[in-house]
């Protein structure tokens, strides 16, 4: 009894002792996230994927035999806040900044890594503006581009020589950033945009545009919005207006919420996403974050569980935290994570930092009010 | 001549705090002076002048790509992009205010909603102009008589406007004018009857006061070297409405209160308690308006009066 | 023209959901002078509790529905309590209860961030998903019972105002406080009453609207947003000011939407724009209140 006593006595004490020592040697890396703002949606779950990934890489023994120490701020959603979240970050010592809040937020945070020459990512804002707006070698993007989402829906579609397309999004920033890439897609692959509609944030009827989209009469509708609330509201019109057209979405329509929200209007509405339920990695994943976090995890969680693995991967192919090695491993990244369809590896082509294989996103498509499996893969020819 | 000084001193000192500081509290700092400038001017429209508006941002938004298109779209040099940006606000301040000051309380409200709204629109609606939603980026602020002005640098910029926006409107607000606008606030009737022209009064306060929210607008733009619309939405202009009255409407030093302690919060709390620091911003608001109606500024003058 | 009408059913059902958002709003400033902008968030209240009557407790629609009216009518009193009486007592401006209700909207909208997650809920129809056809007029059931609700609440409260003696009193205050208080009327109830019937009234706005656009945690600004303005362009003083009002904006949405030959992102600007012309052509809106005296 005396002995376990003084053994537990024992192990107190170089618990203590050790963790000073452990704290000194961990690698920080940032994450900005929003936690009461219009990305809140997104941010959560994918944050939480972040942690998931980073608590399992940690209880493998860590990146170069040092723990991951997650700094993770809030930027509400604002895109000053975020660049003034960036800078809190450098000033902590992260190594690596992910950013998984809005797209101008994260737009905006890249004005400090760039001024700091700080390693950044986002592993889930899918503008395809983000790498291009402002040339900085160290801003990288993983999320999956909407030039790519629209790409792979059209190579879909392909078989079924659509003439007509109406697209319908929102005013959110992404929703309009997508519907720019959405449309060019579509133009650029010979189909006539034939309407555009717009949903605003808080409409209370999307009958209108349904409306004009009946009376275009194009062979195909397209969804390039990102508002959850307003694209069931757009559902249920496209529903009550008896419109016939299929339905193509974005990969917004790949959110689990939409089972319950939007229950018994989804049979049939073909999807783009990242997430093969039927990989093996995927449901080592699913199994694993269950385990640890206690609750089923969906594709959101994904894109953070795969950003903070690709900054781990590049930081132990960088041997060290030197932000200019860890820069240079980041862009030669060739890693197969769980996101993406089977065999998708990340890589960033020469010149372009955006690294989501053009042919890793699959189609799926809404079965009664479950989302099916995957029935296409990849761009083809668009 | 004393009041100069003082105002240098100041100047000397707030510039002073920016060289002692880390770039990320250099970064708050410099968007912290920001908000008191905007908390400062809308405090003379609101808390002074008795008008309610929710444009304050528009102009703010106005004046950051203004001064940015004028300079790297048009190729004006930097000194013409200020005046004339600083023109253009006062121009299109003027075309609002004179037909909208000629609404009572909640209508002006609106109206400015609505431009405030209309604004977001054009903004996102641009095209390569204003580069819709992902707004402007890609651009640094040229040489100033060969000085690069960065970091801690920059920061006295935003001193200088700060200082000069306080000074102006002190200045203001202690002449004729002010009481003028005093008077309008309190009672318009009694204000006519005075010989105030009430209308001009308002006019001039609301052209004033977001000319200045679009001089801090230029300012604004070069701090993160870009603008984007989410910026210059309704959020913003309504937590300002909050600063104002949270600090203590109708006193500077009220305005500067409230802007600091509204700024600053979620920087303090969001590490504490996380994403309840929103629901305690609420709980303070409904607290300081019911226990202080005077806010911050009337909880000092309290302990004051006390003390003494 | 089949389109045209269809079209008007809907955006008369959007237009009832303004109006009864506005009812809300006018409810309490009659009496009070009081502009309330936490209504949105006591619509999002509404539609919330409607969510949790029906997917959560499981009540029938019209139990829920009552239910869901009554914790309302409970929450209109609690706000006022909080956030109003201990103003009105003190004799603050009729600014700072505005100001204070500003700061509960943000209480409100945050409790509600942090109970649910931020993703949208469903909320139930009273009749399903279906469709009916009336003559030339088609539209969702949920359409014509918004239409119906509205028409039945904005018919009995211009009864209540106009032949009862309760409402009455209601327009007395409206008219002169002082007056009416003079005359024995009790203030301090009448403030009361207008802040809970103002809640029941938001909390079904919330309820009826949420079938479509489902409850979440960011709806109440925007409605609060279109149901002020179709209190300001209906006329602050009359009841079927704020009905009229609420089906304008309404129309003009949806029309310009519908017809306007101009790109869907310039088409929501201008909503914004007919009403700032809206308002400085008539700032007292369409209906004129009685004359207010003192």
């Amino acid at each position: 009894m005396r002995t376990s006593k003084a053994i537990a006595g024992l192990a107190c004490v170089l618990a203590v002792a050790l963790v000073p020592a452990q704290a000194q040697e961990t690698i920080k890396i940032g994450v900005i996230t929003d936690k009461v703002g219009p990305a809140k949606p997104y941010a959560e779950p994918i944050t939480q994927g972040v942690e998931f990934g980073a608590r399992e890489i940690n209880a493998k023994g860590g990146v170069l035999g040092r723990k991951i120490e997650l700094l993770i701020e809030d930027d509400q959603g604002k895109p000053d806040v975020s660049a003034a979240m960036a800078r809190k970050l450098v000033d902590s010592g992260a190594a690596f900044i992910l950013s998984v809040s809005l797209t101008p937020a994260t737009q905006q945070a890249q004005t400090v890594s760039l001024a700091t020459k700080t390693p950044q990512m986002t592993p889930s804002n899918s503008g395809d503006t983000l790498t291009t707006q402002i040339d900085n070698p160290y801003f990288w993007q993983t999320g999956p581009l909407g030039s790519i989402q629209i790409a792979t829906l059209l190579s879909y579609a392909g078989a079924k020589n659509y003439k007509r397309a109406a697209l319908v999004s929102d005013n959110s920033d992404l929703g309009q950033l997508l519907a720019r890439f959405f449309k060019s897609g579509l133009e650029k692959a010979g189909i006539q945009v034939v309407s555009e509609e717009l949903i605003s944030r808080g409409a209370t009827s999307a009958d209108a545009q349904m409306q004009k989209v009946r009376a275009a009469n194009p062979d195909v509708l397209v969804s390039a919005g990102v508002l959850t609330a307003e694209n069931v509201l757009m559902l249920k019109s496209y529903r009550q207006l008896g419109l016939k057209m299929p339905l193509l979405a974005s990969y917004n329509f790949s959110v689990p919420v939409y089972m319950s929200v939007a229950k018994g209007l989804l049979n049939g509405v073909t999807f783009v996403d990242a997430y093969d339920p039927a990989k093996p990695e995927i449901k080592a994943f699913e199994a694993g974050y269950k385990k640890a976090m206690g609750r089923e995890p969906f594709n959101l969680h994904g894109y953070g569980y795969d950003g903070i693995h690709l900054v781990a991967d590049a930081i132990r192919r960088a041997g060290s935290t030197d932000k200019e090695k860890i820069k240079s491993a980041m862009q030669a990244t060739n890693y197969a994570g769980i996101m993406g369809a089977k065999g998708m590896r990340y890589k960033f082509p020469a010149g372009k930092r955006t690294g989501f294989d053009p042919n890793g996103m699959v189609v799926r498509l809404y079965e009664g009010d479950r989302q099916g499996r995957v029935v296409h893969v990849g761009v083809g020819k668009y | 001549m004393k009041a100069a000084a003082r105002w240098a001193g100041t100047a000397l000192v707030l510039s002073a705090v920016a060289f002692l500081l880390s770039p990320y509290y250099n970064d708050v700092y410099r968007k912290l002076l920001l908000w008191i400038t905007l908390a400062l001017s809308y405090n003379f429209l609101f808390g002074v002048c008795g008008q309610i508006a929710f444009s304050h941002f528009t102009f703010y938004g106005i004046g950051a790509y203004a001064v940015v298109i004028l300079i790297f779209q048009l190729g004006l040099p930097l000194p013409v992009a200020i005046v004339a940006g600083t023109a253009l606000c006062a121009l299109v301040a003027l075309a609002a205010a004179i037909p909208s000051t000629r609404l009572e309380g909640f209508y002006l409200g609106l109206a400015t909603l609505a431009l405030a709204q209309l604004f977001i629109v054009v903004l996102n609606e641009g095209g390569t102009l204003t580069g819709g939603t992902g707004g402007l980026a890609n651009y640094r602020l040229p040489k100033v008589f060969g000085f690069e002005l960065s970091g801690p640098r920059y920061t006295v910029v935003i001193v200088l406007l700060l200082i000069g926006t306080f000074a102006l409107l002190a200045r203001l607000d202690h002449s004729w004018f002010g009481r003028a606008c005093r008077a309008v606030r309190d009672n318009p009737e009694a204000a006519a009857a005075m010989g105030v022209n009430v209308a001009r009064t308002k006019v001039i306060a609301f052209a004033v006061t977001s000319a200045l929210a679009g001089a801090a607008g230029m300012v604004y733009a070069f701090v993160d070297n870009t603008v984007n619309p989410p910026i210059f939405g309704l959020e913003n202009a309504f937590l300002l409405l909050f600063m104002v009255i949270v600090g203590g409407a109708g006193r500077h030093a009220g305005a500067v209160a409230g802007a600091v302690f509204l700024f600053l919060l979620p920087f303090v709390l969001s590490p504490l308690i996380g994403h309840h620091h929103v629901l305690v911003f609420g709980v303070l608001m409904v607290a300081a308006i019911v226990l202080q109606p005077r806010g911050l500024i009337g909880i000092y003058d309290e302990l004051r009066r006390r003390i003494a | 023209m089949r389109d045209f009408l269809e079209l008007a059913v809907s955006a008369a059902a959007s237009g009832c959901v303004y109006g009864l958002v506005a009812l809300a709003y006018l409810l309490i400033m009659r009496p009070t002078g009081i502009v309330n902008f936490a209504v949105g968030e006591w619509a999002m209240l509404g539609a919330f509790g409607a969510y949790v009557a029906s997917s959560v407790v499981q009540l029938p629609y019209a139990a829920g529905v009552a239910a869901v009216l009554l914790a309302m009518v409970a929450a209109g009193w609690l706000t006022e309590r909080i956030a109003v009486r201990p103003l009105v007592e003190r004799g603050a401006p009729v600014l700072a209860p505005i100001l204070a209700l500003l700061g509960m909207l943000v209480v409100f909208r945050e409790s509600i961030s942090l109970m649910f997650s931020p993703d949208p809920y469903p909320v139930p129809y009273a009749f399903g998903f279906g469709r009916l056809e009336l003559g030339p007029l088609a539209g969702s059931y949920q359409s014509f019972f918004i239409i119906a609700v509205s028409l039945v609440v904005f018919a009995a409260t211009w009864l209540f105002f106009e032949r009862t003696l309760a409402g009455k009193c209601f327009e007395a205050v409206a008219l002169n406080r002082r007056a009416a208080a003079l005359m024995g009327i009790n203030l301090a109830r009448v403030t009361t009453l207008s802040f809970a019937a103002g809640a029941a009234v938001a909390g079904l706005a919330g309820v009826v609207a949420g079938a479509n656009i489902s409850a979440h945690y960011l709806m109440g600004v925007p409605l609060a947003i279109q149901g002020f303005t179709a209190l300001v362009v209906g006329g602050v003083g009359r009841v079927e000011g704020a009905l009229l009002g609420g089906l304008l904006l309404a129309f003009a949405e949806q029309l310009t939407i519908r017809y306007a030959p101009i790109p869907a992102g310039y088409a929501q600007g201008v909503p914004f724009l007919l009403l700032m012309l809206f308002l400085l052509l008539r700032p007292t809106g369409l209906l004129s209140a009685r004359e207010r005296s003192g």
